[in-house]
This record gives C-alpha cells, sequence and structure tokens, in this order.
C-alpha cells in the first residue's frame, strides 16, 4: 500500500507491490508535494515491492537530487528490485540498504 | 511522448542502462506485447518510410524498400514471435540442466544508408524480443528515414509500457563521440552493419560485436540449369531496389554449354552487354580507384542513370548492364561488389574453370558471405558449396531474397547477415534474435559414472598410456 508517513522529522514511503508506470503516476505528485513542502530526510521503504518501472526510477533520482546529499535512501530492498538498480548502474548514485 | 535522444555518449548511456535495468523484469507476456506493437508499428509504416528513405537517401526504389520493410517486420516477427527469451527457455531432465535467457544489455546498432528503414525495425524487434535496450545510430545520410522509423516503433512499444528510453536515435554525432559510445562500458554489444570501415571500427572498439562483411555473390550457372528461369531468378533479385542488398548477385560464371542461351535470355529482358570501351567508361563511373571500392555515388542507382553518368547513350527500358570481364581482381573493377544493376560476365570452358572462377570472385572481397549456384545436379551443387566460403549457399533462388531468408527458404529473416571468420565476423548466420541473450545454465549434480568409475591412481602412473585408460573409460562392469 502506498503510505506516506513524517516522524522525528523523517519521511517515510511505502508502495504497493508494482510500482508500475501508472502507479507511479498516481503517487509521484504526493511525494513531489511533501518533499517541496517539508525536505525532509526521506526513506523509501521497499519492503514487498517486486516490480519497478522506469517512472520509478525517475521519482527516486528526482527526489535525490531535491535533497540534500545523503537525505534520501532506500531500505529493504528486495533482490529483484536491487538488481534494478544495480543493472542501471544506481546504486552508485543512491543509498540501498 | 517522444523526445530526441541527448547528444551526450553519458547521458545516452545512463537513459540505457536504466532502460535494460528496468527490461530485465518484464516477462514473456509483457515482453511479446512489446514485440507484437514494434510489428504493427513498423508494418503499418512501411509505406511511408519507404518514401521517406528513398527521398533522403536517392538510393533504390520506394517500391522494393516497402518490400523489405515487409520483411523486417512480418517476416521477422513471424519467425521470433515463438522464440522464448524471458526466464526458463529450456528443460532437459535427463541431463539435468536447465536454460535461463537473460538480456545482454543495451545494445548499439550501426544502420547502413542502402536498408536504413528495414534495418532499423528489424534490429528493434530483435532487440525488444531479447529485452535489451537499442540505440540506434543512422548512417549521416539517412538520419531522417532512420530516425522516424525508430520513433514509430518507440512510441508503439511505450504503448505497451516499455522501460523509458528502450529505443533510442542518435541525430548527429562527431566521430569522436562514434568512438566512445562504441568502446562505452555500459555498452553490451554493437550490432554493425555496413561498410567495411563501419564494422571494422566496431569490431576494434573493445566492445562485443556481431557484424557483417562485404559480399560479393558469384553466381554459378552449370550446364544443367534451366537458363531462362534462372535469369528471370537473377533479374528479380538484381534489380530489386537496384542492387542494394548485400546478398545480391554480383558475377555470372556460366558454363560455355548453356552461355548462349543465357546470353538470349538476359537481352530479351533487356539487359545491355557492354563492349571493352564501354566496360571502361563505367568502371571509371561505378569504381573508386584510389580506395578500390564502389563509387558511393553510384549504390542503388538504375541501369540507364548508370549509363547516363558514363556518357554512354542509354536507352531508356535497359534493366542490367553485363560486363564480360577476362578476369578477377583490382585489374577488373567490375569483378568487385557494386551495389547497383550491373553484372560481371564469365564465360567458363567446363566445370573445373567455372568453379575456379568462383573461388576467384568468392576471395576478391565477398569470403564468408554468399554464394549462389543455378543446377539440377546435387553433387555439382554439393562440390560447388563445400568449395565456396559462404555463410549461405542459395540454390536456384534470386540470392538477394534468398540470403536474407525467410521467402525463397527456411534461413532466418535478417538484414544483418553473418560472413564468419572468413569476414571477420563471429557467425555465418543470418543474426537474429537468439543471438542477443546471454542464456544461463543450472547444472544439477548428475555424476559421470565412467569418470568416477576409474582408479583415479592410473593418472598419475606414467606407465598408463591413453589406449589402456579409454579401455577402462569404456568398460561395462
Amino acid at each position: 500500500m502506498f503510505n506516506i508517513t513524517i516522524d522525528s522529522g523523517r519521511m517515510t514511503c511505502t508502495f504497493p507491490e508494482r510500482m508500475d508506470t501508472l502507479a507511479c503516476e498516481k503517487y509521484q505528485a504526493q511525494i513531489d508535494q511533501q518533499v517541496t513542502q517539508a525536505p525532509t530526510p526521506v526513506t523509501f521503504d521497499m519492503n514487498g515491492v517486486a516490480y519497478v518501472a522506469s517512472s520509478f526510477l525517475r521519482i527516486c533520482l528526482k527526489t535525490a537530487q531535491a535533497l540534500a546529499k545523503g537525505q534520501f535512501e532506500l531500505v529493504n530492498v528486495g533482490p529483484e528490485v536491487k538488481k534494478v538498480f544495480k543493472i542501471a548502474g544506481l546504486d552508485r548514485d543512491l543509498t540501498i540498504r | 511522448m517522444t523526445e530526441p535522444v541527448a547528444d551526450n555518449v553519458d547521458e545516452i548511456m545512463r537513459k540505457a542502462s536504466a532502460s535494460a535495468a528496468v527490461f530485465s523484469e518484464l516477462d514473456q507476456d509483457h515482453t511479446d506485447r512489446i514485440v507484437h506493437a514494434v510489428f504493427e508499428a513498423g508494418f503499418k509504416n512501411r509505406v511511408r518510410l519507404a518514401k521517406i528513405a528513398v527521398e533522403e537517401t536517392g538510393i533504390g526504389r520506394w517500391q522494393d524498400k516497402v518490400i523489405k520493410n515487409v520483411v523486417a517486420s512480418l517476416l521477422v516477427y513471424e519467425d521470433i514471435k515463438a522464440l522464448k527469451t524471458a526466464g526458463v527457455i529450456h528443460e532437459d531432465f535427463e541431463r539435468g540442466v536447465v536454460e535461463i535467457a537473460q538480456p545482454l544489455g543495451p545494445i548499439l546498432a550501426l544502420i547502413p544508408v542502402t536498408n536504413p528503414t528495414s534495418t532499423v525495425i528489424f534490429k528493434i524487434l530483435i532487440a525488444m524480443k531479447t529485452r535489451n535496450p537499442i540505440i540506434i545510430k543512422p548512417h549521416p545520410k539517412a538520419t531522417r528515414s532512420s530516425n522516424e522509423a525508430a520513433r514509430v516503433c518507440y512510441d508503439a512499444a511505450l504503448k505497451e509500457d516499455a522501460p523509458e528510453d528502450c529505443i533510442q536515435w542518435i541525430d548527429e554525432m562527431s566521430s569522436e563521440d562514434i568512438q566512445k559510445i562504441m568502446s562505452h562500458k555500459d555498452v553490451a554489444l554493437i550490432l554493425a552493419t555496413g561498410g567495411g570501415s563501419v564494422v571494422k571500427a566496431a569490431y576494434s572498439s573493445g566492445t562485443p560485436a556481431l557484424g557483417v562483411g562485404a559480399g560479393n555473390v558469384p553466381v554459378f550457372l552449370e550446364k544443367s540449369a534451366d537458363p531462362a528461369f534462372a535469369v528471370e531468378q537473377i533479374l528479380a533479385s538484381k534489380l530489386f531496389d537496384n542492387g542494394t542488398i548485400c546478398c545480391s548477385e554480383q558475377a555470372l560464371v556460366v558454363e560455355q554449354p548453356i552461355a548462349g542461351k543465357v546470353r538470349k535470355e538476359l537481352e530479351s529482358r533487356r539487359a545491355r552487354f557492354l563492349s571493352l570501351e564501354e566496360i571502361l567508361k563505367v568502371e571509371a563511373v561505378v569504381y573508386d580507384a584510389k580506395r578500390h571500392v564502389m563509387s558511393i555515388g553510384v549504390i542503388g542507382r538504375s541501369a540507364d542513370e548508370i549509363l547516363r553518368m558514363a556518357g554512354i547513350e542509354a536507352p531508356p527500358d535497359v534493366s542490367v548492364l553485363v560486363a564480360p570481364l577476362e578476369g578477377v581482381g583490382k585489374a577488373y573493377p567490375l569483378s568487385s561488389e557494386i551495389l547497383a544493376p550491373i553484372l560481371a560476365w564469365y564465360e567458363a570452358k567446363d566445370f573445373d574453370a567455372a568453379l575456379n572462377l568462383c573461388i576467384d570472385l568468392n576471395f576478391h572481397g565477398g569470403i564468408g558471405h554468399t554464394a549462389s549456384i543455378y543446377s539440377n545436379d546435387e553433387a555439382t551443387i554439393l562440390k560447388f558449396s563445400k568449395l565456396m566460403n559462404a555463410g549461405r549457399i542459395v540454390v536456384n533462388t534470386p540470392s538477394s531474397q534468398g540470403g536474407v531468408g525467410g521467402i525463397f527458404n527456411t534461413l532466418n529473416p535478417s538484414l544483418t547477415l553473418g560472413c564468419g571468420t572468413g569476414g571477420k565476423n563471429i557467425t555465418t548466420d543470418n543474426v537474429t534474435a537468439r543471438h542477443l541473450l546471454n542464456v544461463q545454465r543450472i547444472a544439477r549434480r548428475r555424476v559421470n559414472p565412467k569418470f568416477s568409475g576409474l582408479d583415479g591412481r592410473l593418472f598419475y602412473d606414467e606407465k598408463v598410456g591413453a589406449a589402456e585408460i579409454e579401455n577402462l573409460y569404456h568398460r561395462n562392469t
């Protein structure tokens, strides 16, 4: 399920199992709005996410670029999605735990 | 929806890598939907793209380029659609081996000026089928047509939720950047179709490459051939798109018993046999004597255009120029590959003389590519085939359409024809989707009982010979 929580100055997003193009279009505005309004450290909790589309990679890059260095991270990344970030070379630019 | 690609190599490759990553997640059903959409788009635009190609390059005939687009879309799609290219593609329980298909990664596709839209459609289809993003690098003289073909394919792919940037195309690029992208660490493969220098550059880049070599197709008309049928087929091939296909006929080697009939059949179809004086005039315009290659300006021109360029009065309905030659090699420029309606002509006194001429032609710039024979004698066909260094030997078949495959034979339809090691290629195959996969093999434990049954101490005893070990290895106990 998609959800945004802000706790102790940190914004955390959770996502549905498939972050395909449609899902990204649906949630991107909410993420952008929160990041713009309250540029806190941001965590994308990838627990349960098994598929990400190109749009999701773009959301990650856009979010990371909007924040200060080290203020964005992906956590609980499963192996299928981790491989995607590896092939894309984004593991060099993003913090993935 | 569609954006032109950035002109920055690193940016292109960053996008391609991200696309490769997402592509690797897709299953077979999703992949096949994308491939079908690309096929439909290529087919739907076949006429428009053909006209743009001829308008832009001035090469060939739009009507024949339509057929090339049909081959590249319909025939290639039909050939690859049932192929398994994602996940488990083969299981052999007895051997304990399971094969898994993985994509290669970003492919750089070099596109020739002669087939600027069909080659784009073909390469995109086989790349999409194998979940590889592709970067189209058009020939500088065919940028508009190649990139328009790429654009329609990309728009169609996106509608089936293909990864963003799975197809990119390059508008302009400096030679330094071309070198840079060819050797970029994130390019998985270069799919090179074009002239010798392009293919050589691809192979020299350090990136794995599938390329093609130049052709110089000899056609052997053996005495058992049917002259009327053979000439009809040869002209259907040689005149197709004004001879721009690299596997089109270049020289006719005719056994003397049927030479008169073949000549008559050619002349009845408006072929123009050139005199020695005319040959010299034609050579001067169709052959670059400094570089020892055909002149670029003659590629895909009609026979009457070439005659006019050579200052020879041209009958309006001349179909093909035929040049009787005494030998093969640099001293005889028309014995080289000329992608235009020109055929060299040799009369051979017997079978061995004909074979020797064909070997000379084959090794004069066409090693590994294609050879053609018209014969009704199986032993002759086999002997000829064994002596040719050619990936394809087409029999009683127009060689342009025969080499490309899928129309007159069951070869894989392809716009990229491997020429084997003779042509500095890694394959003699018609390149297709199966060449764009990494195949992983899960190997289950299946102990070799013949090996495990041997007494390992024997290996350390130098008195034990190979015959003894072989005997023990195969012993039934």
